[in-house]
């Protein structure tokens, strides 16, 4: 009956928001309706609240394990802790894809209700998001509902969470990413709004700045906890698979970045507006793309749901439509919007413009990366993978040129343009500097890699021009962008680590009896296996190994597990890590062979904490540069 | 020039999206896959008389046939199977998503070409497999899976998809 409730009111909201947009076509035509836009504000409020009304409940169902509800019986246990129950909610199609849809009203309440009844864009914005609340809406009652029962009568036990989702990381990681994902429906719809209204001399960047950069801040968070999630549980001792999930992820972030760099610009000297408005566009579309990749299955993948054209072709057509709607008005006011202004070369604009060039090559590259398999496949049958190999080599050269540019943009200025003196005297001691810093790394790792080098150099330009910068502000007690210093030198801590990290790290494959012990390498003097034991936990069996590892004189106790889960009989693997903040010595257990022994999958993984770390900068650098106190 | 821009600007997209929609309304289960070799998943079945499975049954070259009492094509390929399991290959079955009781009844009643039959009622094997449905085959070799067939098994398909493959397994291990 609860669960009735709920799907009754998730209808009530469709019906409400229709009822939104029914309003606004019919008034529309007549002038000086103020009642109408309060009706309009009050019903469109009221269908957010129902929606999360409506959530409240589905928590409540998965807490009181009411398995009646076919999801939730599916994907959640009573032997659960009641945090897995709540995160099993998100841990399939239906029940995330309500969540996404929950983020998306939970973005565009606040946002309807941030801008003054006033806001000359207020009413076509509010009709832009309740359009597309009512489309995935819509899709979740039509294709995927959660609310299904499984009836006359329900199963009295839960088929279990995926172990593998039984984390805390990764808990979090799925709602972190969608409120990035879904934030940039903000901007989406704004611009939309904006380019219909026709009056494209109102300031709108400043409206959506701040909320930009919070989605953006979601999106960075929401990526890195999966990545770090992947790196410790799935054992394979990555951070970064280029799997198809991973790069729908990654195109809108890069597009995101390229957004806010191009906010700054395009309100601070009215320029770039067009790509500004374009890259705002894009970022949702992409997003859009993310959610259809993942969700029709088009694409197999470790992230993919079940395989269903329908929802694929909803997926697709409404994306589209809306997509189309934004671009079409785009693309109909673009002649309009031709700025008077030229850019100013050598001017830090036009620096930026350059990048913005560099990030959409980019996530053009992975959009082929993405699709290029698909289209080979549907032109001759013949299945290929795309993976790093193609993105390393075509990134490393684009990371290059962005630092570069991002390194001579350190010194220039605003709307104006670089003198070759202040060229010679910034840029060249970074050149050099990099270049030395390259050298020593060269020196005692003594091996080379020619793409991480380029990657370790990329870094170290960002690294030393934005320290250099730094020493001549506190020299010169000039003004220094702190955000921007703190964001910038996460960019380059994140180039040098991944390259740093791709060069050292090493792995060997051990095959040992318990109680036996092997000599490894001149770091790692011993591998020794001390114990294997049995354990019983709630809901799995573990198989703990305890290992003793003596690397460069100290001793590293080592516990890896395997577990087999009872209710699915899936076997996981726990790998066991000991961190330093230079190197992660990452042990996971392997299979039992034949004759009794073990083997294990020993990982020297180089700078992966740092990757950590630059991410957190990044996300501390905006966090700066939101709170930053208007100077000027 | 701005127009070009205007164009491009909803070209573009325009056919990203035709692409798309013309990959989904395609019918994609093709006939023949081949693929980088991969380790048999494990897993922790019996057979449909409740035996342990010894894994070493995958060492030598192998058929692994997913089929079910309730599929029609298994009933089809039924024949060419039997003739198959007839000659040097070793057929095993991984009966998929089927009750333990019909899936005997059907092999009562047809014959059993298979050595054993993995008994996956909830599809746990085939889901890491990747099965999408009954029936499918895989080549395996050294508890590798070294080849895939989608649908029917039949000698059109066994000479084209799984014959070359078996070859270049051989002249491998020279």
């Amino acid at each position: 009956m609860i669960g009735e409730i709920a799907h009754f009111l998730s209808i009530a909201s469709v019906m409400i928001l229709t009822l939104v947009l029914i309003i606004n076509i019919i008034f529309s035509f007549s002038s000086g309706h103020s009642n109408q836009l309060i009706l309009s504000y009050k019903l469109f409020n009221q269908a957010c609240f129902l929606i999360f009304l409506s959530f409240g409940i589905y928590i409540y169902l998965a807490i009181t394990d009411d398995f009646s509800i076919s999801y939730i019986a599916n994907h959640s246990n009573s032997q659960l802790p009641i945090f897995y129950k709540i995160t099993s909610i998100w841990s399939a199609h239906e029940g995330s894809m309500f969540l996404w849809i929950v983020f998306l009203t939970l973005w565009s309440i606040l946002f309807v209700n941030y801008l003054s009844f006033e806001h000359p864009l207020k009413k076509g914005t509010m009709l832009m998001l309740t359009l597309i609340i009512l489309g995935f809406l819509l899709f979740l009652l039509v294709t995927s509902n959660p609310f299904e029962r499984i009836l006359p009568f329900g199963v009295i036990e839960g088929a279990d969470i995926n172990p593998v989702l039984q984390d805390p990381a990764l808990a979090i990681h799925p709602p972190l990413l969608y409120l990035g994902y879904v934030g940039f429906v903000i901007s989406f719809s704004f611009i939309t709004a904006y380019l219909f209204s026709g009056n494209l001399s109102y300031p709108w960047e400043k409206d959506i700045k701040n909320w930009s950069f919070v989605a953006w801040i979601f999106l960075t968070i929401g990526i890195t906890l999966g990545s770090w999630w992947a790196y410790y549980e799935l054992g394979w001792g990555g951070y970064w698979f280029w799997d198809p999930v991973e790069n729908v992820a990654l195109m809108p972030w890069l597009a995101a970045t390229a957004f806010m760099h191009s906010l700054f610009a395009s309100s601070k000297s009215n320029v770039l507006k067009a790509w500004t408005l374009f890259l705002g566009i894009l970022i949702f579309a992409l997003s859009l793309f993310g959610a259809f990749i993942v969700r029709s299955g088009i694409i197999d993948s470790v992230h993919s749901f079940a395989n269903d054209p329908q929802r694929g072709l909803y997926l697709l057509g409404f994306s589209g439509f809306i997509t189309f709607i934004s671009l079409g008005i785009f693309a109909y006011r673009l002649p309009s919007m031709q700025s008077s202004k030229l850019i100013v070369t050598g001017s830090k604009e036009s620096f930026l413009s350059m990048n913005n060039i560099l990030m959409l090559t980019a996530i053009f590259s992975i959009f082929l990366g993405v699709t290029y398999p698909l289209i080979l496949e549907s032109l001759n049958g013949e299945k290929v993978s795309i993976g790093s190999p193609y993105y390393n080599t075509i990134f490393s050269p684009l990371i290059l040129l962005t630092s570069i540019f991002i390194m001579i943009s350190v010194e220039a200025l605003w709307q104006r343009g670089m003198q070759a003196k202040t060229l010679f005297f910034a840029v060249a001691p970074t050149f050099l500097l990099a270049a030395l810093a390259l050298y020593l790394i060269w020196y005692f790792v003594e091996i080379f890699s020619l793409l991480a080098y380029v990657g370790i150099y990329s870094g170290l330009l960002i690294i030393i021009s934005y320290f250099l910068k730094a020493a001549l502000t506190i020299k010169n007690n000039s003004y220094l962008n702190k955000g921007s210093f703190v964001a910038h030198i996460g960019l380059g801590l994140l180039f040098f680590s991944v390259s740093m990290n791709s060069i050292l790290s090493y792995q060997k494959n051990i095959n040992l009896f318990p109680g036996d012990q092997q000599f490894i390498n001149e770091s790692i003097e011993e591998f020794n296996f001390l114990d294997l034991q049995n354990i019983k936990a709630s809901n799995h069996d573990i198989v703990l190994a305890k290992i003793l590892i003596l690397q460069n004189g100290n001793s590293i106790y080592l516990n890896p597990e395997k577990r087999k889960y009872f209710a699915r009989g899936q076997i996981t693997s726990e790998t066991a890590i000991h961190a330093t903040p230079l190197k992660d010595t990452y042990l996971t257990i392997g299979d039992q062979l034949e004759n009794g022994s073990w083997t294990f999958s020993l990982q020297i993984n180089y700078f992966v904490k740092w990757i950590w770390f630059s991410s957190a900068l990044m996300v501390l650098g905006i966090l700066m540069t939101i709170f930053k106190k208007k100077i000027r | 020039m701005s127009s070009i821009y205007r164009f491009l600007i909803i070209l573009l997209p325009l056919l990203v999206f035709i692409f798309y929609g013309k990959v989904l309304l395609t019918d994609r289960i093709d006939s023949s896959n081949y693929m980088q070799p991969k380790n048999l998943p494990q897993f922790e079945l019996l057979d449909l008389n409740n035996q342990e499975i010894d894994i070493a049954a995958f060492d030598e070259l192998s058929l692994l046939n997913v089929w079910a009492s309730w599929c029609i094509t298994c009933l089809v390929e039924h024949p060419y199977l039997t003739q198959l399991s007839e000659k040097e290959i070793n057929l095993i079955g991984l009966n998929y998503k089927d009750s333990q009781e019909n899936a005997l009844k059907w092999l009562g009643k047809r014959g059993n070409p298979y050595t054993f039959s993995i008994f996956d009622p909830r599809g746990d094997l085939a889901f890491d497999l990747g099965v999408t449905g009954a029936p499918e085959t895989f080549l395996i070799l050294n508890q590798q899976v070294i080849g895939h067939i989608q649908g029917e098994l039949n000698q059109e398909k066994w000479q084209s998809t799984f014959v070359p493959l078996i070859q270049a397994a051989k002249e491998a291990s020279k």
